[in-house]
C-alpha cells in the first residue's frame, strides 16, 4: 500500500495542477512540492522493509495487475530503487521548493509544477517497476516530461528546437530498449526482473545484443557519446528543470538500468567493455568540452555528462555500488551547482554567460558558499562527497582489469577540477563585467535577455525559499560521502544483498595510491585554474584575458567535436533528401500518378465499354445465360475428372 | 416407369418449345398450361404428391390466370404487341449460336457423368397416397411446420411485400397526394361550400 | 439411374426457357419462359429429394413456387405500368436505362 502512496502522490499533484492551474496560481507550487514531500516521508517510512530479506524476497513488492501470461505488473522497492526513490523525492522536493521562488513571477507556474510532478511520477514509475515493460513506460514518460519542460518557454524558438532534439534522440533509446525487450520475451518468455535475471543463460547468443540494445537506451537517456548532443541544448529549460531532470535524476536512468540489469552485465564481458569504454570516453571528452564553454549552465551540462560517464564506467566495469555511490553524491552536488547557478542567473535577470558575470560573491553569498562546497565535492577534494565515490570508480576500473579506463578517469578528474574552478573563479571573483561592452569580454552575439517576468518587481518571493534548498544541498554535498568510507562501509553493506560481495585480488596500485594520484591531478587542475583566472593580476586583467581566451579557443572544441555536424551529415541530410525525394518526386509522380492514372484509365475504359450498357433486356439475359453455361460446363468437367 | 418417363419427357420438351415459339401470348399460355399438367404428373412419379397438387392449383389456377387477365387487359389497347425493329446487336446471333454449342457441350458432359448414386438418408417409401410415407402430405406438412418454420414464415413475408409492391406499382392511377395536403384541400372545399351557402 | 435422366430433362427445359427469354420480345412470353426455368429447377429439387429420400427438396420446391408467384405478380404489374405509359410493350423499345 505504501508503495502506491509513494508512487501516486506526485501523479495526484500533476492532475490537480493541470486541472485547477488557473485557480491555484502560486499555491500550485505549494501543492506540487508538498505532495512530493509526503512521498519522500513515505519512502523513508518504507526504509526498513525495503532493505530486509535476501534474494527473491528482498524488498517490498506491490502487485498491480496481470497482463500477458508470463508476468504481472508490479512495483518493487529494494535497496537499489530505494536509493533512487530517495533522491527523486528528496532532491526533487528541495528543487520543487526552490522552484516556488524561481518561478514566482511566471504566469504559467501551475503548468510548470504540473509537468514537474508528472516527471517525478514518471521517474518513480521507472525505478519502482518490477519488470521491463513498466520500466519502459516510465522511460518514455520521463522523456515526455523532459520534452515538456525543456520546451517550457515555448515562445523561444531555441527552446522548442532543443525540446524536439531531446525527444527524438530519447526515442531512439526507447526503441532500442524495446528491441531488447523483444529479445528477452522471445528467449525467456517473461519480462519481470526476477524471472529474466534467473534465466540469463537462456539468452545464450543474444545476451550481448540484449545488453547492447539496453545500453543504447541507457546512452540516449544518460547523454553518452554519441547520443549526447541533446543534453547541452536541454539547458534551454528553466534552471530547476536542469537541476532535477538533466542533472540529478533522469539522466542517471541509464546508470540505474545497467545497475538493475547487473546479472546480464556480469554474464557478458563484451558488454562490460562496451559500456565501460563508452563511459570513460564520455567522461573525458565531455570534461574537455567543459573547458570551452562560456554559458554557466552549459558548463554544468558538460560536467553532468562527464560525471555520468564516470557512473556508466563504474557500472560498466561491474563496480556497481561505486557507480551508484557516485550517482548518490552527484545528485546532491550537481543539483546544488545548478540551483546556485540559478540564483546567480536570477540575480542578473537571466544572464547566463560567465564572461558577463564576475564578483558575484558579494551579491549572492549563499550561492557562493553552497557552490564552493559543491565544486570541492565534484572535484574530489578529500572529506567532500565526490572524493569517496569517484575514487571508488577509478579504483574499481583498475581492480576489474581496465587500466585504460583507470587512466582516463584520473585525467578526467584533473580536467574536472580545472573547469569547475574556472567557472567558480570567473563567476564569483573579480569585479562585475555585465555593464561592460559585451565585445570587450569576447561576447560577440550577446543574447537579448528574454525576460519572462511580465510584472517585474511587483512581488518578491521570500529570500529563504531559494536559499534554503541550496544550503541543504550544499551541506549534503559535504557529508553524503561519509557513508562510503572503507571497504566495509554502511554503503557497501547496504548494497551487499543486491549486488553481492566480490573479493577482488590486489592490483599494482593500491586504493590509497590511487587516491594520491587523483589528488595530484586535482591539485594540478586547481593550480592551473588559479593561475589563469584567480591571481590578482588575472582578476585585474579579466576582460582582456577572457576576450583573448575566446578568440584563441580551438575550433574543434567550439564546434563540440563537430558532433552536430556529423549527425547532420549522417542522419539529418539523408533524411531531408529522402523527404525531398518523396515529397517532390515520389508522391506527385508515383502516388498521385497512380491515382490519376486510375482515374484516366477508368475514364477511357468507360468511354469504350459504356456502349455495352445498351439497355436491351435480352442482351443482358444472353450474357447471364452464357455465364451460367460456363458454370455448368465447369462443374460438369469437374465431375467428369473425379 | 421408364417408358412413362420418356413419354413425359417428350411431352414436356414439346410443350416448352411451344411456349417460346407461339405467335400470340395466348397460345403461349396454352402451352404453359400443358407443360404444368405434364410436370404435375412427373411430380407424382417422384412421389411428391402434395407438390403435384400445388403445382396444378397455384401455377395453373392462379399464375396462369393472372397472365390471361393481363393479356386481356392489354389487348384492349392499340396494337399492344406490335413489334418495332429488332434491336439486338449483330453480334447477338453468333453469340447465341455459341451459347447453343456450349449447351450441347454441357449436355454431353452431363451425359458422361457416371450414374448418381443415391445416398438414402431415410427410407420410408410407401404406396402413393398413404400417410407417413415419403412425400405424403403429412410428411411434408410436418417438415414445413417444424424444421422449416422460419423459412416458411419468411416466404409469407416476401409474398406480402410482393402484394404491397404490386399495389403500389399498378394500383393507383392518380398521382399520389399526401394525406395532410388532401385534408387541406377538403377543408378549403368545405369552407367555400359554406361561403356559397351563406351567399345564397 | 433415373436421377440422371431427370437432370438431363431439367437442363433441357431450363435452356428452352432461357432461349425464350433471349429470343422473344413480348414481355409476357418472356415471363412465361422464366416460369419454365423455375419449373426446371423445381424438377431437379424433387428428383434429388426422391433420390435421397430427403423431403428438404420438397420444402425448397414449395418455397420456389411461392417466390415464383411473387415474381410473376410483380413482373406483370411492371408490364401493366409500362403499357400505360406507351403504346406497345416491346422490350426493345423499353431501353432508356443505358450508358
Amino acid at each position: 500500500m505504501m508503495l502506491l502512496v509513494i508512487w501516486l502522490l506526485p501523479l495526484l499533484g500533476a492532475i490537480v495542477n493541470f486541472a485547477f492551474g488557473p485557480q491555484l496560481k502560486r499555491s500550485a507550487g505549494i501543492i506540487g512540492s508538498a505532495l512530493v514531500g509526503v512521498s519522500l516521508i513515505a519512502t523513508l517510512a518504507e526504509w526498513a522493509p525495503a532493505t530486509t530479506g535476501a534474494g527473491a524476497t528482498l524488498g517490498v513488492r506491490q502487485h498491480l495487475f496481470a497482463w500477458m501470461p508470463g508476468f504481472d505488473f508490479g512495483l518493487l522497492l529494494d535497496p537499489l530503487s530505494l536509493i533512487w526513490t530517495l533522491i527523486i523525492t528528496g532532491v526533487g522536493f528541495l528543487i520543487l521548493l526552490y522552484s516556488i521562488g524561481y518561478m514566482w513571477s511566471d504566469e504559467a507556474i501551475a503548468r510548470f509544477f504540473a509537468y514537474m510532478d508528472l516527471f517525478v511520477f514518471a521517474m518513480l514509475t521507472l525505478v519502482l517497476s518490477d519488470n521491463f515493460v513498466g520500466l519502459l513506460v516510465g522511460w518514455g514518460l520521463v522523456g515526455l516530461a523532459s520534452y515538456f519542460l525543456i520546451g517550457f518557454w515555448f515562445f523561444k524558438p531555441t527552446a522548442v528546437a532543443a525540446a524536439r532534439k531531446a525527444f527524438v534522440i530519447n526515442v531512439v533509446g526507447d526503441v532500442a530498449i524495446m528491441f531488447a525487450i523483444f529479445i528477452m520475451f522471445a528467449k525467456i518468455g517473461s519480462l519481470s526482473f526476477s524471472a529474466v535475471f534467473a534465466h540469463v543463460p537462456m539468452l545464450d547468443g543474444w545476451l550481448f545484443w540484449t545488453c547492447t540494445f539496453l545500453f543504447i537506451g541507457a546512452a540516449a537517456k544518460s547523454a553518452q557519446i554519441p547520443l549526447h548532443t541533446w543534453l547541452p541544448d536541454a539547458m534551454e529549460g528553466p534552471t530547476p528543470v536542469s537541476a532535477l531532470i538533466h542533472a540529478a535524476t533522469m539522466v542517471t536512468a541509464g546508470v540505474y538500468l545497467v545497475a538493475r540489469c547487473w546479472p546480464l552485465w556480469n554474464a557478458s564481458h563484451e558488454a562490460q567493455l562496451l559500456v565501460g569504454t563508452t563511459g570513460a570516453v564520455t567522461a573525458l571528452a565531455a570534461a574537455v568540452l567543459g573547458i570551452a564553454q562560456w554559458d554557466i549552465k552549459r558548463i554544468l551540462a558538460y560536467s553532468t555528462m562527464s560525471q555520468i560517464g564516470y557512473m556508466i564506467m563504474g557500472v560498466g566495469v561491474t563496480a556497481y555500488q561505486a557507480g551508484v555511490a557516485h550517482f548518490f553524491a552527484h545528485a546532491f552536488f550537481k543539483a546544488c551547482l545548478f540551483l546556485g547557478a540559478g540564483i546567480v542567473i536570477h540575480e542578473l535577470a537571466d544572464e547566463q554567460d560567465i564572461r558577463r558575470m564576475g564578483g558575484m560573491r558579494a551579491r549572492t553569498p549563499v550561492a557562493f558558499w553552497a557552490m564552493f562546497a559543491a565544486v570541492l565535492a565534484i572535484s574530489g577534494v578529500p572529506l567532500f562527497s565526490g572524493f569517496f565515490s569517484k575514487d571508488q570508480i577509478i579504483y574499481g576500473a583498475l581492480a576489474h582489469g581496465h587500466p585504460w579506463m583507470y587512466a582516463a578517469g584520473i585525467v578526467t578528474a584533473g580536467i574536472t577540477t580545472f573547469y569547475m574552478f574556472r567557472l567558480f573563479f570567473v563567476t564569483f571573483f573579480g569585479t562585475y563585467r555585465g555593464d561592460l561592452n559585451p565585445a570587450d569580454v569576447g561576447v560577440e552575439h550577446p543574447e537579448e535577455p528574454t525576460s519572462h517576468e511580465p510584472q517585474h518587481g511587483a512581488t518578491h518571493p521570500p529570500a529563504w525559499i531559494m536559499a534554503l534548498p541550496v544550503a541543504i544541498l550544499g551541506v549534503f554535498s559535504v557529508i553524503a560521502g561519509y557513508v562510503m568510507i572503507g571497504s566495509n562501509s554502511p554503503w557497501s553493506r547496504f548494497f551487499r544483498p543486491v549486488f553481492g560481495f566480490e573479493k577482488l585480488p590486489p592490483v599494482a596500485i593500491s586504493e590509497i595510491w590511487t587516491s594520491v594520484i587523483v589528488l595530484v591531478c586535482v591539485a594540478i587542475g586547481f593550480a592551473v585554474a588559479y593561475w589563469r583566472y584567480a591571481t590578482p593580476e588575472a582578476l585585474a586583467d579579466a576582460p582582456a584575458r577572457l576576450r583573448a581566451e575566446t578568440h584563441r579557443m580551438p575550433r574543434v572544441l567550439v564546434r563540440l567535436y563537430y558532433f552536430d555536424d556529423l549527425i547532420d551529415l549522417i542522419v539529418v541530410k539523408p533524411a531531408q533528401a529522402l523527404g525531398t525525394f518523396f515529397g517532390r518526386l515520389f508522391d506527385p509522380m508515383v502516388i498521385d500518378g497512380a491515382v490519376r492514372g486510375v482515374v484516366s484509365l477508368s475514364d477511357a475504359a468507360a468511354e469504350r465499354i459504356r456502349d455495352w450498357q445498351d439497355g436491351l433486356l435480352r442482351v443482358y439475359a444472353l450474357v447471364v445465360v452464357a455465364g451460367a453455361m460456363c458454370f455448368a460446363i465447369y462443374y460438369a468437367l469437374q465431375g467428369a475428372a473425379r | 416407369m421408364t417408358a412413362a418417363f420418356w413419354i413425359l419427357a417428350v411431352l414436356l420438351v414439346a410443350s416448352a418449345i411451344a411456349v417460346i415459339t407461339a405467335s400470340k401470348p395466348v397460345y403461349s399460355v396454352a402451352g404453359l398450361l400443358a407443360h404444368f399438367f405434364f410436370l404435375a404428373i412427373t411430380f407424382f412419379m417422384l412421389s411428391a404428391e402434395f407438390l403435384a397438387v400445388i403445382q396444378l392449383i397455384v401455377y395453373s389456377g392462379a399464375i396462369l390466370m393472372l397472365f390471361v387477365f393481363v393479356i386481356a387487359l392489354l389487348s384492349s389497347g392499340v396494337a399492344p404487341f406490335a413489334l418495332g425493329p429488332n434491336r439486338l446487336p449483330k453480334i447477338a446471333a453468333p453469340a447465341a449460336a455459341a451459347v447453343a454449342v456450349l449447351l450441347g457441350f454441357a449436355g454431353y458432359a452431363i451425359a458422361r457423368e457416371p450414374a448418381i448414386t443415391p445416398r438414402i438418408v431415410a427410407s420410408y417409401a410407401g404406396p402413393v397416397g398413404a400417410a407417413n410415407v415419403f412425400g405424403s402430405v403429412a410428411d411434408f406438412g410436418r417438415a414445413l411446420f417444424t424444421t422449416y418454420l422460419l423459412p416458411f414464415e419468411v416466404t409469407a413475408f416476401i409474398l406480402m411485400v410482393a402484394v404491397i409492391g404490386v399495389i403500389l406499382l399498378a394500383g393507383e392511377s392518380t398521382p399520389y397526394v399526401p394525406t395532410r395536403k388532401r385534408a387541406r384541400i377538403v377543408e378549403r372545399q368545405v369552407r367555400e361550400a359554406i361561403v356559397r351557402a351563406g351567399e345564397e | 439411374m433415373m436421377t440422371a435422366n431427370y437432370v438431363a430433362l431439367a437442363t433441357v427445359i431450363f435452356f428452352i426457357g432461357a432461349a425464350g427469354v433471349v429470343v422473344r420480345r413480348n414481355p409476357l412470353i418472356m415471363l412465361m419462359s422464366i416460369e419454365l426455368m423455375w419449373n426446371a429447377a423445381n424438377l431437379l429439387f424433387l428428383a434429388f429429394a426422391r433420390a435421397w429420400y430427403n423431403n428438404a427438396g420438397h420444402i425448397f420446391a414449395f418455397l420456389v413456387i411461392t417466390v415464383a408467384a411473387a415474381e410473376a405478380a410483380i413482373g406483370l404489374a411492371i408490364v401493366v405500368v409500362v403499357f400505360r405509359s406507351r403504346t406497345n410493350v416491346d422490350v426493345d423499345e423499353v431501353a432508356i436505362l443505358k450508358g
